[in-house]
């Protein structure tokens, strides 16, 4: 068994994520939960659920890095770095190839240009208008009576995409209900909205500069239709991870095993403030 | 920093609770008070006439007021001194000073004459074109122009020698303040970031000569104090913000030192040269061609890198941030350009749009927490 353990706690607006990794960087365990408005439970739970995922106990857990939305305020944190910097790392460890992310979160999205050995050199991120986040996809749901999760399958298998021409979430819906009222077929407009939401990451990405390999993460990339249409549109290949969600998280832990072997001596599991 | 220095900066730090406190008790002692918008502003002929020029800034909140007089693409800074002098915030004003600048503040010193129950309106028609002849000789007609007016409103007769005695008076206050910047340059953890800013702020609500003394005790103590090596990254903020103490504050709480500025309310805003005596306004007119040029105003090869270049290597600086005033087209003209140069000499920089009427976003926190930590890794 591992000396020690290291937890990634990424905690978003949206949902909080936590990955457990072993003294050599191996993922045992992770564990995603919706935030709900509740950013130190949530991270308090998904936590311990992945130390009951790996049997690990408090003691044999060396450090804890968090990042997103509420990374400063989790209380036994050895360190909180920034939801760039964790998934840039989180890509580069899972493909090391990768030269850009698109992360479409919850409630943001964001564009990373990586160095040829990983490291962040470029990002822009969208984090004032819910459109090109997960929000106007569920915001879309409710308004057309879908599961969020319906969707991507759906928009694959239309053959017609409805042309989606607002650009702002509010103004989108009332589109939407105009667009079902005149008749659309919902999966035309699941395919149209989720070209919508690809071509306003297209402009977060232009901004930065895309270079492939491209990886996508985030909650978003679970849904083939907006993964489809965004690869059409950049006119390159997406690589979207196993679990899309857990990037940023893995990229944490992985740091704070780095922080742990930069430090030769054992570190004390202690709150680091700035 | 020990806890003697520490009281010579106290003085600086604490108009920041009440920016007008020192217009408001002038008034009161029956002194009058000029305001003024911009860097060219000629105060020494304000400050010559018996005015107190202090610098007229927004604040945070809602516009409701000016949006009704100035278009949404109007920038925040803009709309939030419309709001204020609507509201009747500046209540110690006198005399109210526009410049010829950028669109935004034409507009505004129109709009504001028009619509502000307010003090006597004075528009300084600084020339764009800020080199050769031609705009020499426009400027001291101008220049004498307003003198005339501000003799008219105020009653006061501006003898040569009192304008240059305030000439005098304002060289050496920039003076001093290019000696703390420089010593900065050599030893940035003398004071932080926010310090200097806190300094640079006072310095315009604060009469000169006050601020000078303070300047002087100051410096003399720093002179006394010993280099120190600072691990953190240092950055050079760069941009077209006025009120940039939220934004510094929150730079450095995020792991980094600012050294070194380019910003009109910062550096911009002493490199208004010395020039020989002579007749005051051939001076003035001198002084307010020769300067660095703010991006509103044009002047043949001059190039905006090169300030930062020149900081750059001087200070050490491991990244710029520029702060982009959302709508400020000049600095946003000038960006491009700016960023392509410093990509050139290796330089890593972030580009931020900001408003000036607001708190500092989150957002902002969570973008310069990213880019200090690039800089760390490398």
């Amino acid at each position: 068994m591992s000396e020690y353990f290291v937890i990634g706690l990424d905690i978003g607006s949206a949902t909080a994520k936590a990955v457990l990794i072993d003294n050599e960087g191996k993922k045992i365990a992770s564990s995603i939960r919706p935030t709900a408005g509740r950013l130190l439970q949530s991270a308090e739970t998904v936590k311990r659920e992945v130390m009951e995922q790996a049997k690990v106990n408090e003691e044999l857990v060396k450090a804890i890095i968090t990042t997103g939305y509420g990374r400063d305020i989790i209380p036994d944190k050895t360190k909180s770095i920034t939801e760039i910097t964790c998934h840039a790392r989180g890509a580069h460890e899972t493909e090391p190839t990768i030269r850009f992310v698109i992360d479409i979160g919850g409630q943001d999205s964001k564009t990373i240009l990586l160095d040829i050995d990983g490291q962040v050199n470029r990002f822009e991120m969208n984090d004032k208008c819910a459109a090109g986040t997960g929000r106007f996809l569920e915001v879309m749901a409710r308004t057309l009576g879908i599961h969020l999760d319906e969707m991507g399958e759906m928009a694959v298998k239309s053959d017609k995409t409805s042309r989606i021409s607002s650009t702002c979430t509010v103004f989108a819906e009332s589109e939407v209900i105009s667009l079902l009222a005149q008749g659309e077929e919902i999966p035309a407009i699941v395919s149209g909205l989720c070209r919508a939401v690809s071509e306003r990451v297209q402009g977060l990405a232009a901004r930065v500069g895309v270079v492939p390999p491209i990886m996508m993460t985030g909650g978003v990339a679970k849904n083939k239709g907006v993964v489809n249409w965004l690869s059409k549109i950049l006119k390159h290949e997406l690589i979207v991870p196993e679990e899309p969600q857990i990037i940023g998280a893995l990229g944490a832990a992985i740091m704070g095993l780095e922080l742990i072997n930069k430090n030769n001596d054992s570190i004390q599991k202690i709150t680091q403030s700035k | 920093m020990s806890l003697e220095v520490r009281e010579f900066i106290k003085p600086f730090v604490s108009v920041s609770e009440d920016l007008y406190y020192f217009s408001k008790q002038a008034k009161k002692n029956g002194e009058m008070v000029a305001g003024f918008m911009c860097t060219y502003s000629p105060q020494e002929l304000f400050h010559a006439a018996g005015y107190f020029p202090v610098r007229i800034i927004g604040k945070d909140g809602g516009t409701p007021l000016a949006d009704q007089w100035l278009q949404p693409y109007a920038c925040s800074f803009a709309k939030s001194v419309l709001n204020m002098g609507l509201s009747g915030d500046y209540p110690f004003l006198d005399l109210m000073v526009f410049s010829h600048t950028c669109d935004t503040m034409q507009n505004l010193a129109d709009v504001w004459r028009r619509r502000v129950n307010g003090p006597p309106v004075i528009i300084v028609s600084t020339p764009n074109l800020s080199a050769g002849d031609l705009s020499l000789t426009y400027l001291k007609r101008e220049l004498t122009r307003v003198k005339e007016e501000v003799e008219k409103i105020s009653g006061n007769k501006i003898a040569d020698d009192k304008l240059l005695n305030s000439i005098n008076l304002y060289n050496k206050h920039r003076d001093n303040m290019k000696l703390l910047y420089d010593m900065r340059r050599k030893s940035p953890t003398l004071i932080t970031g926010t310090e200097m800013f806190a300094i640079v702020l006072s310095s315009f609500v604060m009469k000169k000569e006050e601020h000078n003394k303070l300047l002087e005790e100051l410096i003399q103590q720093l002179e006394k104090m010993a280099p120190e090596n600072i691990a953190k990254p240092k950055i050079l903020v760069g941009g077209s913000v006025c009120q940039a103490q939220g934004f510094i504050q929150t730079i450095e709480s995020s792991g980094a030192l600012v050294c070194d500025d380019d910003l009109c309310m910062g550096s911009r805003a002493y490199v208004i040269p010395s020039v020989p005596e002579g007749d005051p306004i051939e001076m003035l007119a001198q002084m307010y061609l020769l300067r660095i040029p703010c991006p509103a105003i044009h002047k043949p090869g001059y190039d905006p890198a090169g300030p930062y270049i020149d900081k750059i290597k001087a200070g050490n600086i491991d990244g710029v941030i520029f702060l982009q005033t959302k709508f400020c087209d000049p600095y946003g003209f000038n960006y491009p350009y700016l960023r392509k140069r410093l990509e050139q000499e290796g330089i890593p920089s972030l580009l931020l749009e900001v408003e000036q009427n607001q708190p500092v976003a989150e957002s902002f926190h969570t973008r310069v927490e990213a880019f200090i930590e690039t800089l760390s890794a490398k």
